[in-house]
């Protein structure tokens, strides 16, 4: 069927060891990615209140129609889903996502995804060659780190080091060829032990990094996931495909070859996120490298290895050291299979927990770890091998920032003022949520940091950037509001959508944008795939009149893909219904709202430079619609309020249709979803949201 | 000099061949000179030596300056097939994540040999040059009987013939001359669809033949060297 699925998804029992198939057809109205995999977990968690490394967990690995086709910026991501490790006060049902080639392999395998169920006796490792499934003995892989269990694995698929030729997969010509490497996921050394921060790691560092997914893998007693595929993926209007494909050229350096100087300040749409090429120490030889299908590049490889397939935090941007040591512990830091981000959180607490005097050795907390250097290569080697084999203060960080927090009797101390900049459920301060409103919002009604930069990069990055060097805005914020408003189907007549003044933020408007956000992440890019440094393209120096793909791009795809006929607004719809599904799952597993609140220092502390002490942050500069005229306006030095944000949280779950006292969904809003099924469990829980 | 044919060449009227036509026509890497299945596609130069008549048109790249992304095999396979499949390109990028810049990347498309071993050993004239698109060397999947002489004469790892085990013919890059799914001219007087997707511009079309014997013919700066490139940060060493 020409329409980009493959049409069928892989079923895997680890307990029983049994291979089977779900239709694609049965999932398909969810689009793929986190549609279908929120759709499938619902399905199949028997109980989604158990623990992340209970074997009831469901673990789904999906790809979308669009996967593995030249949907630029949308071919080459794969979601991963499941109850996660990290979040506190406990591991919601969460995500995670990584790019690079292991959804195309998946798609010309023959496969929509693979759902991972149960728990293995023994240690495995999947190995899918087409339609050939078998679980391997991974007794040899399980203390490996990420790189070297990759390299074993595609000797053991491939029978050799690959020569550089064909290779027949099967046993005649006709089962199949290929010249490519499998793509492998896997998680890091023993991550059993170091569940809450183990990531998942595919090729040299994409990386599936929150969530602690590295450690539920391990729970299952799996290893790692290979996959190669020698087959293909018919697409609707191929035509249409490779006319989409120029056409988005044009909107980037792609098409620009000739003028790439007129770009938006900062990092759009560039090849190479600025600071990846800058973070390998001067004078290494490098070229940008990309996921499947993109149009952008993000990140480098190195004439010496270390940092291949990484960028932007992996090069630790807030320890403060210079890149002839980032690179050495990003290269560490990948082959351990740790979750980036919590790195970029615990050299600031750490910081501050030396400052006090509270860390060292002898001291309160007792650490042998040389404090004294911490931006040497010696520290940063021996801090992340200490969560790994859980040595000196590695054996309390293993547990998770926040725990060992509360370990360590400091959390709530911390919390208060910054020093452990955790923003909201036990996740690392990303993006301020004081002055980014949009942001701390989206995290904090969810399940997680959102990790979603549509509005970050146009309403704080590029003003920010403006104001600070001094430089002529491209678009004022007028323009910048007119574009993106129409773009925000279906809030396209609320003019001041992107309005970040001190009113703004807790206004029926900014919960819109909220929700906006909300659904177009949960269906555009979590169930499609379009990825999150090519996508939303709202403002756009190479589009006319300054306007950027984003509302047009998605639907030119998806259709000439799969042959639909799908509005920008109805996809938005679809993202509704996802989001409502992922919150049900989230009551299910205990949400109310008076747990929906930020930490203190959100409340209580004024957002400089210094708190949360995330160095990569500058003060922030953003839109503001205020006495009747729009500006860029510096909003640095905010504090939330904890009764207008409870007022907010209000506004916006009458604006979802949920129950005000609870934020539960109800009936109507599930079953105008088609989400009926949805509606009669939570009110047999007792959680269905009042009319 | 090869072995020289003169009871079954053509002899095309009137057609004056140029010193470098006839130098590139015997001077493909590493090949025979057994006329064999050259006949009928060849001619004879004015003092009677048979050559090939050399492609209209070459794929370049700068090895440096590709990102790995592979739209140009899921370009190629869709425009020629209707899929995204990279099993089925005529273009191959292989990639190491843990290998050493520039040695982690390699890009293997079609060199358009100007003495073709590919059409040479084609026991049915199959692979040919087919002169109505530009002297291409493609294959004509009907004359195929799958023998894969050509697949195995391919001088070149990995090979540029390929097979095509779905539709049990051999095939090969022929310019994007016959390219069924996509609405744009091909062939070497039209359009390319890897060079056209290539977002870093590391593909590139050119009419004259390349310096043949080493990759350096082919592999060539399409701006890997120049400021805009190290502007981004690229510093190709």
């Amino acid at each position: 069927m020409a329409n980009g699925y493959a049409g069928k998804i892989l079923k895997v029992d680890l307990t029983t060891k049994t291979i089977g198939e779900i239709p694609t057809s049965q999932y398909e109205q969810w689009g793929g990615g986190h549609g279908m995999g929120s759709a499938i977990f619902w399905d199949l968690c028997e109980d989604p209140t158990v623990d992340g490394t209970d074997p009831k967990n469901v673990v789904t690995i999906m790809a979308g129609p669009l996967s593995g086709t030249l949907a630029s910026g949308a071919a080459g991501r794969t979601e991963v889903q499941g109850i996660g490790l990290q979040s506190m006060p406990r591991g919601w049902f969460t995500r995670s996502n990584f790019g690079g080639r292991f959804s195309t392999h998946l798609k010309y395998a023959g496969w929509d995804g693979i759902v991972i169920l149960g728990k293995s006796d023994k240690q495995v490792w999947l190995n899918i060659v087409d339609g050939k499934v078998t679980l391997e003995d991974a007794t040899s892989l399980w203390g490996l780190d990420t790189h070297a269990t990759q390299q074993k694995i595609w000797a053991s698929v491939l029978g050799a080091p690959p020569a550089g030729n064909w290779d027949t997969l099967g046993t005649t010509r006709d089962s199949g060829r290929s010249t490519q490497r499998p793509a492998v996921l896997s998680a890091g050394p023993n991550a059993e032990k170091f569940g809450p921060w183990a990531s998942l790691v595919h090729d040299g560092g994409n990386g599936a990094g929150q969530g602690g997914f590295g450690g539920v893998f391990a729970s299952k007693n799996l290893k790692a996931v290979s996959v190669l595929g020698t087959g293909g993926i018919e697409v609707a209007d191929p035509n249409a495909l490779m006319q989409a494909r120029t056409w988005l050229m044009g909107y980037a350096v792609a098409g620009n070859w000739d003028n790439q100087g007129k770009n938006v300040a900062g990092n759009w749409p560039l090849p190479a996120n600025p600071g990846t090429a800058s973070s390998f120490p001067k004078g290494t030889a490098l070229r940008p490298q990309g996921c499947a299908g993109c149009v952008r590049m993000c990140r480098c490889r190195s004439d010496k290895i270390m940092g291949n397939d990484s960028m932007c935090v992996d090069f630790f941007t807030t320890a403060g050291a210079t890149p002839e040591v980032n690179v050495v512990w990003t290269d560490l830091m990948q082959k351990l299979g740790l979750n980036a981000f919590n790195l970029v959180g615990l050299f600031p607490w750490l910081r501050g927990l030396v400052a006090e005097g509270a860390i060292g050795k002898g001291k309160a907390i007792d650490s042998s770890l040389p404090f004294e250097q911490m931006t040497s290569v010696a520290f940063g080697v021996d801090l992340m091998n200490s969560i790994v084999n859980q040595t000196d203060i590695g054996k309390d960080l293993a547990l998770g920032l926040w725990q060992c927090a509360q370990k360590w009797g400091r959390l709530d101390k911390d919390l208060a003022t910054g020093m452990l900049p955790l923003q909201e459920w036990g996740y690392v301060h990303h993006y301020d949520g004081r002055t980014e409103a949009e942001w701390g919002y989206g995290c904090l009604l969810g399940d997680r940091d959102i990790n979603e930069h549509d509005f970050n990069w146009i309403c704080y990055w590029t003003p920010t950037i403006w104001a600070a060097y001094g430089m002529t805005p491209l678009v004022t914020a007028q323009r910048m509001a007119e574009i993106m408003s129409k773009q925000m189907i279906p809030y396209s007549d609320e003019p001041n959508l992107i309005d970040y003044s001190d009113a703004g933020i807790y206004s029926e408007t900014m919960a819109k944008t909220t929700a906006w956000h909300r659904h177009y992440t949960r269906y555009y890019k979590q169930a499609l795939g379009f990825c999150d440094w090519n996508w939303a393209d709202f403002v756009n120096p190479y589009g006319p009149d300054f306007v950027g793909a984003t509302s047009i791009g998605e639907p030119k795809f998806f259709n000439a893909v799969t042959g639909k006929n799908q509005t920008f607004a109805e996809g938005m719809e679809i993202g509704r219904k996802i989001w409502n599904l992922d919150r049900a799952v989230w009551i299910l597993q205990g949400r109310t709202r008076d747990m929906e609140v930020f930490s203190d220092y959100m409340y209580d502390v004024a957002a400089t430079a210094k708190t949360p002490g995330i160095p990569y942050e500058m003060p922030y500069t953003m839109p503001v619609f205020e006495n009747g005229a729009w500006s860029y306006k510096s909003v640095a030095g905010r504090k939330l309020d904890r009764q207008k944000v409870e007022d907010f949280k209000t506004l916006f779950f009458k604006l979802e249709g949920w129950d005000t006292k609870t934020g539960w969904p109800t009936r109507k809003t599930l079953e105008d979803l088609g989400l009926k099924n949805v509606a009669d469990k939570l009110q047999g829980a007792g959680k269905l949201g009042a009319a | 000099m090869g072995d020289i044919d003169k009871t079954k060449g053509t002899e095309p009227e009137g057609k004056v061949v140029s010193r470098r036509e006839f130098v590139t026509g015997l001077g493909g890497v590493g090949l025979g000179a057994v006329i064999g299945g050259l006949l009928g596609q060849g001619f004879f130069t004015p003092d009677k030596v048979f050559a090939i008549p050399a492609s209209g048109g070459y794929l370049l790249v700068d090895t440096k300056k590709c990102a790995g992304c592979t739209s140009c095999m899921m370009a190629c396979s869709l425009v020629h097939h209707g899929q995204v499949n990279y099993s089925l390109s005529r273009i191959q990028i292989t990639q190491n994540s843990f290998a050493a810049f520039p040695n982690d990347i390699s890009m293997a498309m079609c060199r358009q040999c100007p003495f073709p071993a590919c059409v040479e050993v084609c026991p049915t004239g199959a692979c040919h040059v087919d002169t109505a698109n530009g002297n291409v060397r493609t294959v004509d999947e009907a004359k195929c009987i799958g023998c894969e002489r050509c697949v195995n004469a391919c001088p070149f790892t990995p090979s540029r013939a390929l097979w095509n085990g779905a539709d049990k013919h051999a095939q090969k890059c022929d310019l994007c001359a016959d390219t069924p799914f996509w609405n744009e001219k091909g062939g070497p007087g039209g359009k390319q669809a890897c060079a056209t997707v290539c977002a870093m511009k590391a593909i590139s079309f050119t009419k004259d033949v390349p310096v043949q014997g080493a990759d350096t013919g082919y592999n060539v700066d399409l701006g890997s060297t120049s400021k805009v490139w190290q502007g981004f940060g690229f510093n190709v060493g």
